[in-house]
């Protein structure tokens, strides 16, 4: 455990000392305050606009955080033969896989935590009051990065090359959002072999719908959706999890 | 003792291309032993299965045929890796990170006790001349500096046998020299030291026995004697011609 998290340490401090970080960081930041800037033309749902604009920049940014550093985490160090430095300790293979992915993941999370406690200072100052709903989407975006990180890492040891991995990634990020869409088309498809291939896409694109919490402020959703979301998120972490240990583990380098 | 056993090692690369199926050998049928305690010396012409072989030793590639033991544990076996310091030929850290930093972690990942995990990182920058620039980011490294650092993390917990791939590659004549030193300062200390070259004059200088490898295959083992009566380079010669 102790050696896992000392991958994630160092996965962690490569990963915020990298300039790009801190610029995503900061577009993110001085979005926040354009938006606070144009919440007067929003007359009384001004503060709707920072909050709904703030929310969906913050995951956006988050997003392009861990997918540009995902991919190229792994991908870059098999190219600059640093993980051979990895490799020949001690260790079961699969530590630097699951290391790599906390550091990747905690480090996104840290870059969030900041935007968000920005976003709550901008809201607090147009006179908002705290809404236990803000939580539950920030905990929904949260779980969100986890799936986008789990796919990074998966997609950096399946393909060979950074940008095939990232558009790979952003793809089913994009897909995520999508399912219903496919689940409608499934329904359409008079082909059975189109159904089958729509159905097979339908269940290994991540359902990002799940929490998409932020379009359900104020309907009502029960807390306990969080749970069975959760409950998807990790499952399908581990499953892209094991699938990248067992790449890594018959890679050859 | 023995302190690597390599018994009829092969490696053969698999690669398909549009259907096809292309093999390369890497190695074939090597059989090696190095004692402990002996620097060996593996030479070669560029593409002649060196890395290969080290790669094999180390578990970064999996043979295709063949057993490779250290001190007796038949390998593929990741507790044994603790008994082996490796240099790779092009090392490469992370530049937003300090030397210290990334000993630190390949201290933690080798097992080193926290409590002596200072001492060994000051121990091993002092070995390899680098204590002052310790604090410094990488970055700001020259090549000698990356390839003086590269030595410090394989030594961090303190194994008997050292592999070296290419250890003087792109190092200007002083750092060649201070090389030379520090290899046979191991010998001192009582460690197996394996390392690759295609540079004989270095090999000879400090190695006990040589083994000359072309196409994947060991062609011959060298003992320091036979190179003292006889130039190693025209050794190494007449035996790559014997098979051109």
């Amino acid at each position: 455990m102790k050696k896992i998290l000392s991958i994630a340490v160092y996965t962690l401090r490569q990963n915020i000392r990298n300039r790009i970080y801190y610029i995503l960081v900061f577009f993110a930041t001085v979005l926040i305050f354009v938006y606070f800037l144009l919440s007067v033309l929003g007359g009384e749902e001004s503060l709707r606009i920072i909050l709904d604009f703030g929310l969906t920049t913050i995951e956006f940014f988050a997003l392009l955080l861990v997918i540009f550093s995902g991919v190229s985490l792994i991908l870059e160090e098999i190219e600059s033969k640093t993980v051979y430095l990895v490799l020949v300790r001690p260790i079961p293979k699969w530590y630097y896989i699951i290391g790599r992915y906390f550091g990747l993941v905690l480090s996104t999370y840290i870059g969030m935590i900041i935007m968000y406690l920005i976003h709550c200072a901008v809201l607090f100052c147009k006179g908002w009051s705290f809404d236990i709903n803000y939580l539950y989407s920030v905990i929904s975006s949260f779980m969100k990065i986890a799936i986008i990180g789990s796919l990074a890492v998966f997609f950096s040891l399946f393909s060979t090359s950074s940008a095939s991995s990232l558009v790979f990634t952003f793809f089913l990020w994009l897909l995520g959002h999508f399912t219903s869409e496919i689940k409608f088309l499934i329904k359409k498809a008079g082909a059975p072999l189109l159904k089958i291939l729509l159905e097979i896409f339908y269940f290994i694109i991540p359902n990002l719908q799940y929490f998409n919490w932020r379009d359900f402020l104020g309907s009502g959703l029960a807390p306990s959706w969080l749970l069975i979301a959760f409950l998807y998120g990790a499952s399908y972490c581990l499953i892209f999890l094991i699938l990248s240990i067992i790449l890594f583990n018959k890679k050859e380098f | 003792m023995i302190a690597i056993k390599i018994e009829n090692l092969t490696k053969i690369y698999r690669r398909r291309h549009l259907g096809k199926l292309y093999k390369t050998v890497g190695v074939k049928n090597l059989n090696l032993e190095i004692q402990e305690g002996e620097i060996f010396g593996l030479l070669g012409l560029n593409g002649s299965g060196k890395t290969t072989t080290i790669k094999l030793i180390l578990g970064l590639l999996f043979p295709t045929e063949g057993k490779i033991s250290i001190f007796g544990k038949l390998l593929p076996d990741r507790i044994v890796l603790n008994l082996v310091g490796y240099l790779p030929e092009i090392p490469y850290f992370h530049k937003f990170l300090t030397a210290k930093e990334v000993l630190r972690f390949y201290c933690n990942l080798s097992g080193v006790d926290k409590s002596i995990q200072e001492k060994t990182i000051d121990e091993v920058l002092n070995i390899v001349n680098l204590f002052n620039d310790s604090n410094k980011r990488i970055s700001e490294y020259s090549k000698g500096m990356m390839q003086r650092l590269a030595i410090a993390q394989s030594l961090l917990h303190n194994p008997p046998i050292l592999i070296f791939d290419e250890l003087v590659s792109g190092l200007d004549p002083l750092g060649i020299r201070e090389m030379r030193n520090f290899v046979l300062n191991l010998k001192e200390k009582g460690k197996t030291v394996f390392f690759s070259s295609h540079l004989i004059s270095e090999v000879e200088k400090v190695c006990d026995r040589v083994g000359i490898l072309h196409k994947g295959s060991l062609l011959k083992i060298v003992e320091q004697k036979d190179w003292q009566n006889k130039n190693l380079e025209e050794i190494f010669i007449e035996t790559i011609n014997t098979v051109q």
